[in-house]
């Protein structure tokens, strides 16, 4: 057991030490692919507008012109201080976007995993479970549908729907205009504030605002889970303990829901981890559509005027949260499978 | 156990029904109708959207739309545009030149106060030039000063401007955001002040909160010594799409957008019940330059040739619907001094024969082939459409075969005259004057590095900028048109309307779309 103990500890240990020289690779592909690329933020900022002598002249004072050793090395040294650095082309500190950017995406993204279990395990429990009935084929076709279609489109078709033909939904932002203007926040997390403010009514704004961004991005991913659902359960049910308990008398409903749908489930706790990647990816375009003040939507700003610090720091977020996720995931296998080591 | 595991599972199934409810009854509050948009109704505020974003609120380094948008109600200069396109005193109540138009001495409002209550003096607007000029921030808004040499002040009212060279148009420098009087209290030095960081002005509005990229509240100065505004406040949302501008502006999400929609949104918002396009004069141009050392562009009678095909009509009724007019000089209709130059020159509509004709006077083997540079994502989507169009007439011509070539705006604003010979920019002045539309084109050195240089240019140029008369200032602006049309070192093709879109509910849009193309909003009431 103490040996078991041991070597779960130095699984984890040796997992969180390769997140240092992950991290250290991706964030030099970024730092080298933003600056191999055509442009650069004040050319795009002050471009068609101010003489070439005081672009050059600005992009010194900035250390543009510095050898690029010289400029990865200041990087990577603030980074190692914990200063990601300020943004180049709107000045905001890198803390401050992941704040409340980050909230807002994280708002986002936990309702959208939330849609995207309940609809995927549902529908994907009924498929299995009357496997070759109209149901079954129905819910294939749902969840293909839904992780084939982009997301961006079944955000137009949302907006479309709900919110212009039925006007039952607004379709953008994260609340109405003066919601936002009179509204206190204290995490960014506006679902959060609003209930330890007790600001009722706009709690029931903003939860319209968020059907659905969360519904659009929960409904593209749930298509993974419906399948894998389906099938597990479906090769759950064919397992010899499956067929004692039936042999025992217990009800098809209690072996059904009690035994093979559990154990179905295990693996999904696996993707649902994996999911995070293209669920943050699936935000930024989700956040586009929607207007939603996430922090993908601040990275393709960014990325459009070319704000090196901006796109580095975001990245390198994206890039923990995902391996953060992923060691997590790694963890509790190792934990319920004492066979995972190195 | 099974006990434990029972009484676990009913907690839990009790905890998710208890967040549901909240959630459930919280909701249907909001849609049984207690719509903070009808709060906003009853309140006053306008709600106004926008897709320019917001770069620095801070006036020491803003050079951009957005951030002068939001800037516009909070702080004002010694001069500006309070209403109209006609350049008044605002902190000042005028200012005397000397004799050499070198010293400029401006005498200031008094009573003016700051919004947070202290009163406005000499010392603070020094201090404001001074630390535009120390900071030299990353947006360049300084170089607009680049000719004071000095600001000294005599007693706690009068400020005096020492300029470099003469400079009769001094006062139109004191209205941009170059010279927003700020606290000196309240303002460092040698910094920006964040965006996140209460701002203090003279104007009719406050700044209540910033929050970037999705809004700006603006509440009206309780300290402001002019006219209050017809409303009670300002929202300005921020818009990373139009498209989903429009979506909320026709469902009422919004009172009204500013800036911008596509030619197609903006036909599309015509004919929908409950809205109004308001159109003024505008003073945004487009024009495409030519770099006069690059072939086939080294050659004048190409250049030319190209202006006597120019499909200005084709442009603003095909791709723009109407919402911009065919222009033919640098300098905007409606501005003193413009003149058709081009159109003296070149002609109202394309002419190939004499494009022909200057061809084959010079040698020039037709058709001549060229490329042509536009950006897809910074002059809106329709730059794809006017540049196809621009690409099919000089085809159709038979003198030409254009190709055209694009690059996203951050690559394309790094090349400009340094790689293409032909390009696509877009001019947002920096004050509603001739001179703005003039130096920065036609100077040696200018921005677009299109190799332009001419020696009389240079001359009519000094001659404006230090003219004594407004007769001879005229004049000169006139000259450098005229010389312009005939040197071809850009074509300037579009000029665009001001316009503004608003549910019917709101009062005074109109009234501020004029050249001066300030967005007003101390002006804009709702019933």
């Amino acid at each position: 057991m103490a040996a078991q103990g041991t070597s779960l500890r130095k699984y984890l240990l040796t997992r969180l030490g390769l997140v240092i020289p992950m991290v250290l690779i991706l964030l030099t592909i970024v730092f080298l692919l933003m600056r191999v690329a055509p442009g650069d933020p004040i050319s795009a900022s002050l471009g068609g507008h101010a003489p070439q002598s005081v672009i050059n002249q600005i992009k010194h004072q900035l250390g543009f012109d510095k050898p690029l050793y010289t400029q990865y090395w200041d990087y990577l040294s603030g980074i190692a201080r914990g200063d990601f650095g300020t943004t180049i082309t709107d000045h905001r500190k890198l803390t401050d976007i992941i704040k409340v950017n980050g909230a807002a995406t994280l708002e986002l993204t936990f309702f959208a995993m939330l849609i995207a279990v309940a609809v995927g395990v549902f529908v994907g429990l009924v498929a299995g479970r009357f496997r070759d009935t109209p149901l079954d084929v129905g819910g294939r076709l749902f969840g293909i549908v839904v992780y084939a279609t982009p997301v961006f489109f079944l955000g137009l078709m949302g907006q479309l729907v709900f919110g212009v033909w039925l006007n039952w939904l607004p379709t953008s932002d994260r609340a109405s205009p003066i919601t936002q203007a009179t509204f206190q926040t204290h995490t960014d997390i506006f679902t959060l504030d609003a209930i330890i403010g007790g600001q009722w009514s706009a709690l029931g704004d903003i939860v319209k605002h968020l059907i659905l961004p969360a519904t659009t991005l929960g409904l593209a991913t749930a298509g993974i889970f419906i399948r894998l659902i389906r099938v597990n359960v479906i090769r759950t049910l064919k397992d010899d303990y499956i067929e004692a308990a039936r042999a025992r008398g217990i009800t098809e409903r209690s072996v059904v829901y009690h035994h093979a749908f559990k154990n179905a489930l295990v693996p999904v706790i696996t993707i649902v981890g994996l999911n995070m990647a293209l669920l943050l990816g699936g935000a930024v375009l989700t956040e586009t559509t929607f207007n939603w003040p996430g922090i993908g939507h601040a990275l393709v700003t960014y990325l459009e005027n070319r704000d090196y610090t901006a796109v580095q720091g975001i990245i390198v977020v994206f890039a923990l949260v995902v391996v953060a996720v992923s060691v997590l995931i790694d963890f509790l296998n190792a934990y319920i499978d004492p066979r995972i080591r190195y | 156990m099974s006990r434990k595991r029972t009484s676990r599972r009913k907690a839990f199934a009790a905890g998710l029904l208890a967040g549901a409810v909240v959630l459930a009854v919280a909701a249907s509050q909001s849609f049984a109708g207690g719509s903070s948009h009808k709060s906003a109704a009853a309140s006053g505020v306008i709600v106004d959207g926008t897709t320019d974003t917001v770069v620095n609120i801070d006036p020491a380094n803003q050079y951009d739309y957005g951030s002068f948008t939001l800037d516009l109600p909070l702080f004002q200069g010694l001069y500006g545009f309070p209403n109209g396109a006609k350049l008044k005193p605002v902190l000042a109540t005028g200012c005397k030149a000397s004799a050499s138009l070198k010293t400029w001495t401006c005498a200031l409002r008094h009573g003016v106060k700051f919004a947070d209550g202290t009163p406005m003096t000499s010392a603070d607007v020094k201090w404001s030039f001074d630390r535009v000029n120390k900071i030299k921030g990353d947006q360049g808004i300084y170089t607009l000063l680049s000719n004071l040499k000095n600001v000294t002040v005599s007693g706690q009212y009068t400020v005096v401007f020492h300029l470099k060279t003469a400079q009769s148009t001094w006062p139109l420098i004191l209205s941009t955001n170059a010279g927003y009087v700020v606290p000196k209290a309240k303002y460092p030095f040698n910094k920006i002040l964040p965006n996140t960081s209460p701002q203090v002005g003279t104007g009719p509005y406050q700044l209540v909160k910033f929050t970037p990229g999705q809004q700006a509240v603006l509440k009206a100065n309780p300290n402001y010594w002019g006219p209050k505004p017809k409303n009670s406040g300002i929202v300005i949302n921020y818009y990373s799409k139009s498209s989903t501008m429009k979506l909320a502006l026709a469902k009422g999400e919004i009172d009204m957008a500013f800036r911008e929609f596509t030619p197609t949104e903006l036909t599309s918002l015509r004919k929908t019940k409950g809205v109004v396009v308001h159109e003024g004069n505008g003073v945004v141009i487009r024009y495409l330059v030519f770099n006069v050392t690059r072939p086939p562009f080294d050659k004048l009678a190409v250049r030319q040739a190209l202006a006597y095909l120019w499909p200005r009509q084709t442009i603003a009724s095909r791709v723009y619907h109407g919402s911009v007019q065919p222009l033919y000089s640098m300098v905007p209709a409606g501005l003193p001094g413009h003149i058709d130059a081009f159109k003296s020159a070149y002609g109202a509509s394309p002419n190939v024969a004499k494009a022909e004709s200057v061809l084959k006077a010079a040698g020039v083997t037709t058709p001549v082939p060229v490329d042509i540079w536009w950006t897809p994502s910074h002059y809106g989507d329709a730059s794809a459409d006017e540049y196809t169009e621009i690409q099919r007439a000089l085809n159709a011509s038979g003198l030409f075969k254009v190709t055209l070539k694009s690059a996203e705006w951050a690559q394309y604003s790094g090349a400009l005259g340094k790689t293409y010979g032909a390009f696509q920019l877009g001019w947002f002045p920096d004050y509603p004057d001739a001179e703005d539309y003039e130096v920065p084109f036609f100077q040696t050195g200018n921005f677009t590095n299109n190799g332009y240089s001419n020696a009389q240019m240079t001359s009519l140029i000094t001659k404006e900028h230090g003219a004594k008369t407004i007769e001879a200032r005229l004049a000169a602006i006139k000259a450098i048109q005229v010389l312009s049309a005939k040197d071809v070192s850009m074509i300037p093709y579009w000029q665009g309307k001001m316009i503004a879109v608003s549910r019917s509910n709101v009062h005074g849009v109109d009234s501020t779309l004029d050249a001066a193309f300030y967005m007003r909003f101390w002006l804009l009431s709702k019933s």
